[in-house]
């Protein structure tokens, strides 16, 4: 991997890892002060999709790159499944959509790196997982 | 010169004929808001032939001016000043500063550009919609700006291709700031150390870091306003609201938290206005001083300073929000700190002058120019930066001077030297001193004359974002003033036809220029 393909994606990663902190915080804010925050109902075959980061890195470690795009493109289309639970007008609900459609155009994103740079792309992909991790345990845990 | 250029020059003209286009509608506008402040009861023609519904028979309507002021301001921050000093200048000169040959990423670079262009495009859409243009302001508060079509005209199209205008432009600038930083860090010729930079690649990357992390908070909550107005969430929208007596069904949500997102990125947003000038005042000061810049390393690390406190000091825009008085006093003391790494550059500034054999070129005016804004407008700040003080001026065309020397005009006095200094690079000839002098002078007296006596209408309690002043009693005193700056504006805008005529003349028929003509000693002058 180059410098510049890895200070890329560093600061790539700095921008989203901000997004990513504002969202949150606004739902923090959101919840503290709104008085109508009730935790978002996530269906249980949810959480088997944790074990998406491990393996996507995994299988980029083992520099398998086609199984990791399927790997991130099965993510994808799971959350695009999930995003159909949620009603829009129940505020911790509305969150929860936002984050996980925001966390799948990231995966989308990471799917097409890989696709174009190939392992090149592999710290940006090991961050896709860890942020899923985040994002469940946000609305799983803390929500 | 292709359309669809990946040449980082090309990207830089085309960045500043974006700019160059868009001040002359802004200007525009904010000549139809000022005629209408003296003129409210006049029927204008033209006006009823722009804006059919906005002017019924020529009739202003307050919704048509409060339009016409998002637009004057969104127009004016984003695509003027945003744009020229970081995208335009930093495209063309950064890579020759620092001996690339061209950015990180042409493609991505190529694709800013255009992204920009689209969001402007967007912007503009938004006054031949039904209904116009939004009314919010380019500040976008919610409840306003968050339900829909019920608030006014402009607030339901007008209001949507705003906030998409504003996000594709986030877009556009979160990737050019990532090409900028990886050009810097990882592209600077062999045994340039990042103190060896000029403090002109100190502005851009500073600026650059700062709209990493600023865009990528106004992001966000455009997409949460975006997402109250079209899916019906509340994440802004309070409840309880009547409007236009309609009761409203969305509860829960928080106009404020709108208002923390908002000036998180739009603290920061003022110095990604500035930086780039400042680093390029310190460069033309040197250059025509014939000395080095006075303390390099005290102006790089003020300007990694100023943009580091800018993240922690945008509760000043909310004093008056109802916020707790412990936070007001944080944010307060954190503001005046600003004043330091400020005060610094300023002094370093007129060091750099001391004892030097200046020449005062057309560059060296705008230059010193500058300076005098961004001391007059600091002052200001300083003032609006005490929370008791604030609470009386906030909301009055005491903040709009404030703004608009500092930001508006200061940072155009930087694009006017940039553009002086640089000419010959970028065209091969000069752009005429002569009438660049005469400019300089006809528009430092015009935005003294138009912004100084602004200040005394706030003293005044003059509110800002008025339509009408003679409804009001208490602004009667004050009407004289407005006809006074009225005519100032007039003035100004006017002195601007020199500058592009001085501009689209001297790029066929200017001097032509020889190779390092001002003896500068950075490499954009050897490269080419
Ligand atoms: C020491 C330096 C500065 C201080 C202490 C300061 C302080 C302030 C404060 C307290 C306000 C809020 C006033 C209110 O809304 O009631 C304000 C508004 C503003 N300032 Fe500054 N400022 C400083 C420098 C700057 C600079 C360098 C820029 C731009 C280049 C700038 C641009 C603005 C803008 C655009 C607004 C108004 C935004 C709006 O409400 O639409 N300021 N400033
Ligand atoms: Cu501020």
């Amino acid at each position: 991997m180059t410098n510049v393909a890895r200070s890329a994606q560093v600061l790539l990663i700095a921008a989203s890892s901000m997004l990513f902190a504002a969202f949150t915080s606004a739902m923090v804010v959101r919840r503290g002060i709104g008085g109508d925050w009730a935790a978002p109902p996530l269906p249980a075959w949810v959480l088997p999709t944790i074990l998406f980061a491990p393996l996507a890195s995994w299988l980029l470690h083992q520099r398998r790159v086609k199984p990791a795009m399927a790997a991130g493109a099965a993510l994808v289309a799971a959350q695009i499944a999930l995003l159909a639970h949620f009603r829009m007008a129940v505020i911790g609900e509305a969150f929860c959509a936002v984050l996980i459609a925001v966390h799948a155009l990231h995966a989308a994103a990471g799917v097409l790196a890989l696709g174009r740079f190939g392992a090149s792309a592999a710290i940006f992909w090991h961050f896709v997982g860890l942020l899923w991790i985040y994002v469940l345990f946000l609305f799983g845990v803390w929500a | 010169m292709t359309v669809f250029s990946t040449c980082h020059k090309v990207i830089g003209k085309q960045y500043i004929a974006l700019s160059l286009f868009s001040v002359f509608i802004g200007i525009f506008l904010s000549l139809v808001m000022r005629y209408h402040l003296v003129h409210p009861d006049t029927k204008v023609k033209l006006f009823q032939l722009l804006w059919p519904d906005g002017a019924p028979g020529g009739q202003m309507t307050p919704e048509l001016y409060l339009s016409l002021m998002t637009m004057h301001g969104t127009i004016m921050v984003f695509f003027v000043l945003t744009t020229t000093p970081q995208s335009g200048f930093g495209n063309y000169f950064l890579p020759l500063q620092i001996g690339a040959p061209d950015m990180a990423f042409p493609v991505l670079n190529m694709l800013s550009f255009w992204t920009t262009a689209l969001s402007l495009l967007t912007l503009l859409a938004a006054f031949f919609v039904e209904g116009g243009a939004p009314l919010s302001g380019w500040t976008a508060y919610p409840p306003l700006s968050g339900l829909g079509k019920i608030t006014g005209p402009g607030q339901g199209l007008g209001q949507d291709l705003w906030i998409l205008s504003i996000a594709l432009f986030c877009v556009a600038s979160l990737m050019a700031a990532i090409n900028f930083i990886v050009t810097i860090i990882e592209l600077r010729a062999p045994g340039m150390g990042y103190f060896d930079m000029p403090l002109t690649c100190w502005g851009w990357f500073v600026t650059a870091l700062i709209s990493l992390f600023a865009f990528a908070v106004l992001l966000p909550g455009g997409v949460l306003l975006l997402l109250d107005r079209l899916a019906g969430t509340s994440f802004f929208i309070p409840g309880g609201l009547i409007v236009n007596d309609q009761v409203q069904t969305r509860s829960g949500g928080s106009p404020l938290l709108f208002q923390h997102l908002f000036w998180f990125f739009g603290h920061p947003e003022v110095y990604i206005a500035i930086l780039p000038g400042m680093g390029l005042i310190s460069t033309v000061l040197s250059v025509f001083s014939g000395k080095r810049v006075f303390g390099y390393k005290a102006m790089a690390i003020a300007m990694l300073a100023i943009g580091g406190l800018g993240f922690v000091v945008w509760g000043h825009h909310m004093f008056i929000s109802g916020m707790s008085p412990y936070s007001s006093i944080a944010f307060s003391v954190l503001t005046l700190a600003v004043g330091v790494p400020s005060a610094v550059k300023t002094f370093n500034w007129l060091a750099t002058l001391w004892g030097g054999r200046l020449r005062f070129t057309a560059a060296m005016h705008y230059a010193l120019g500058f300076v005098s804004l961004f001391i007059t407008g600091g002052i200001t700040g300083l003032v609006l930066g005490q929370p008791g003080l604030d609470v009386y001026f906030h909301d009055t065309y005491f903040v709009v001077a404030h703004f608009h020397l500092i930001m508006g005009v200061a940072a155009v006095f930087a694009i006017f030297a940039g553009l002086h200094y640089w000419f010959p690079i970028m065209y091969g000839r000069f752009l005429n001193e002569q009438l660049g002098k005469l400019h300089f002078f006809l528009t430092f007296a015009g935005v003294y004359a138009l912004f100084v006596p602004l200040h005394f209408a706030g003293f005044v309690g003059n509110p800002r974002r008025y339509p009408d002043f003679k409804e009001y009693e208490f602004l009667k005193s004050v009407m004289p003033l407005h006809i006074g700056v009225t005519h100032a504006a007039y003035f100004l805008a006017a002195v601007q036809l020199l500058f592009l005529f001085n501009y689209l003349w001297s790029k066929r028929r200017g001097a032509l220029a020889p190779a390092n003509p001002w003896g500068a000693a950075t490499r954009e002058w050897r490269n080419d």
